[in-house]
Parts: C-alpha cells; sequence; structure tokens
C-alpha cells in the first residue's frame, strides 16, 4: 500500500505561518509522500517562498510540489523554485522523482500545467500572437509532462499538476471559465502514459473526484475542497509476476 | 442590472488585482446595495483585508462577508483506490 497526501492552493504568506504546521507535523502517520499542488503562496514573492518552505521542511516524508499561477505573479518562479529546493523540496517541471515505499515504487512527475479548456470547448495555436502564445504555453507544457510519464517506470505513476486535466473536477466554478483552468491536453499526457492517478489544485469552487476520458482517476485536492491540511490516497499496486 | 454586473466584475477584478487580497477565489455577488463574498482564504486577516479593500473602491456598498478561513487540521479519513 502507498500512501499518498496531498493538497493545493494554500496560499501561504507571513499572515499565515505556521497555520499548517502541527497536522503537518504528523504526516507521517497518514501517509508517505506529501504532494503540493501549486499556489503554494499568495503572490509568488521570495519571502513567501521562505514562509513555504519553513511550513513544509524537515518532515517525516518527502515532499514533491509543483507551482501554481499565484507562484508565478512576481515573475520569480525559478527563484521560488530554488528557495524550495534549497529546504528539501522536490520541485518539479516537467521532471519526475521516484521513491521506494513498502518495496514498491512510486514515480510522481509534474508541472505547473496551465489553460486552453476541454475537447471541443477550447482554443487553438491561431490568431494573434497573444493566443498563439497562450495555447502554446499549454502544448509545451503538455509534451513535458507526458514526457516526464513515459520516462517512468514505477509500479506506480502519479501525474502532479495546478491546473486541471478533465473538466468534471471543475464543477461548482461557472463553465465560461474552464479555459482558464484547465486543459485537455494534460488530460491526453495521463491517458497516453499508464498513469495511475492525476492530482491538481486551482480550482477552489470545484470537486474532488473526476476521471480522465481514458479512465485515470482525478482529484482536485485545492484546499478549500478538501478543507484539512491535507488529504489521503491509499493506491494498492498491482503485483506482476514476472 | 447592467450597472450591477459591471460593478460586480470592477469589484472581482479589485479583489484579484490588489496585492492586499490577491484572491481569485473569492466570489463577489452584487445585490442592489449589498455586495456579498463568499468562498475560503487562508487565515482570518485575509478576510479583513477583502472588506477593507471594497470599502474603498465601493464604500457606498454594505459588504456581507461569508468567506470562511479554510480548516487546516489533520484529515478524517483517507480514500482507497482500487
Amino acid at each position: 500500500m502507498i500512501r499518498i497526501a496531498a493538497v493545493g492552493d494554500v496560499h501561504l504568506g507571513e499572515d499565515a505561518r505556521g497555520l499548517l504546521r502541527p497536522a503537518l507535523e504528523r504526516v507521517g502517520e497518514h501517509a508517505d509522500v506529501l504532494l503540493l499542488a501549486g499556489d503554494l503562496t499568495r503572490h509568488g514573492t521570495v519571502e513567501e517562498a521562505h514562509v513555504v518552505a519553513d511550513e513544509f521542511a524537515d518532515l517525516p516524508v518527502p515532499v514533491v510540489a509543483v507551482l501554481g499561477n499565484h507562484d508565478h505573479h512576481d515573475d520569480r518562479a525559478n527563484e521560488v523554485s530554488d528557495v524550495l529546493t534549497d529546504h528539501g523540496l522536490h520541485v518539479l517541471e516537467g521532471t519526475a522523482v521516484r521513491f521506494k515505499i513498502n518495496g514498491r515504487s512510486l514515480g510522481v512527475a509534474g508541472v505547473k500545467g496551465f489553460g486552453g479548456g476541454f475537447a471541443g470547448k477550447c482554443g487553438s495555436m491561431f490568431g494573434e500572437r497573444e493566443m498563439k502564445s497562450f495555447i502554446g504555453h499549454t502544448v509545451e507544457i503538455a509534451g513535458m509532462l507526458q514526457n516526464a510519464l513515459e520516462a517512468l517506470d514505477t509500479d506506480v505513476k502519479v501525474a502532479l499538476m495546478h491546473y486541471s486535466p478533465v473538466p468534471d473536477t471543475l464543477r461548482g466554478e461557472p463553465p465560461e471559465i474552464y479555459p482558464f483552468l484547465g486543459s485537455y491536453l494534460l488530460g491526453e499526457a495521463v491517458d497516453a502514459t499508464g498513469t495511475d492517478l492525476a492530482i491538481h489544485g486551482h480550482a477552489h469552487f470545484g470537486t474532488e473526484h473526476g476521471l480522465t476520458p481514458g479512465g485515470v482517476r482525478v482529484r482536485n485536492v485545492a484546499q478549500p475542497i478538501i478543507r484539512s491540511a491535507y488529504t489521503v490516497y491509499c493506491l494498492e499496486p498491482q503485483v506482476v509476476e514476472s | 442590472m447592467t450597472s450591477e454586473q459591471y460593478l460586480a466584475a470592477h469589484l472581482r477584478r479589485a479583489v484579484a488585482e490588489d496585492p492586499r487580497t490577491a484572491e481569485l477565489g473569492v466570489r463577489v455577488t452584487v445585490r442592489g446595495d449589498h455586495v456579498l463574498l463568499s468562498g475560503d482564504v487562508a487565515c482570518e486577516q485575509r478576510r479583513a483585508a477583502l472588506e477593507e479593500v471594497l470599502g474603498e473602491v465601493a464604500p457606498e456598498l454594505h459588504v456581507m462577508n461569508d468567506v470562511r478561513v479554510v480548516p487546516a487540521g489533520e484529515p478524517m479519513g483517507e480514500e482507497e483506490l482500487r
């Protein structure tokens, strides 16, 4: 059994320092790894990154994070990543990490993701430069996610992102803003790679449970959805006799 | 009715773009001279900051603040995915 704790959209700043820490100190009793689905800060400043780093450093389980749109607001995403990495967090963007847990291997591939919308109701790389670069950003990120997932040969594969790969977990949000909340291209990457679970945040008014068109479970772990410091999913890897 | 829609859009932008709030996850609904805020924020100070920003942008409106501080405790259980 692999136990995965996850939370997104914690939006930490100096005013919220230490709020999650009591529950985090005990995360090892609930889970084997903790995944952070982006929007760790409010404005993406280096100062806020230090609050995040202090909150999630030195926990009894490995911590794996992707950044979200808030973490890019101050245009210092690389520095934010560096602060978190310096404090022992794994920050993914088109990359992956592997862990050995109870004799089984877990791989987590992560990207920020981006918008664009869902099949039949989405933007295309056509027209103005701004429109081509909007959808082009999603195309590039989805490609990075697919490559990182494909490279994993672990018993369990998890895709971690901030934006949603499916519309299911956006129910509760106005349908008109779905193109700003996720993209089917992320779901396509999940479905093409034998992934077991996709975790995302971003949609505070959405719902927790969803499914990709290819039948992969999706969970929206935005803190306003899960209403706790983190939530826990337990996966039993399929035993394949060789 | 139309002016209420423009006002709500203006207030939503203020709540998202003002650095004191930077909240995209708070709903702003205008009804007559009332403005309803709903959603979740990380702490009590941010709940208060919403009222501060709206008070400056639209001092004529009565703010109904239904925003909640999101719980940060340990999870009650776990979900088994089989």
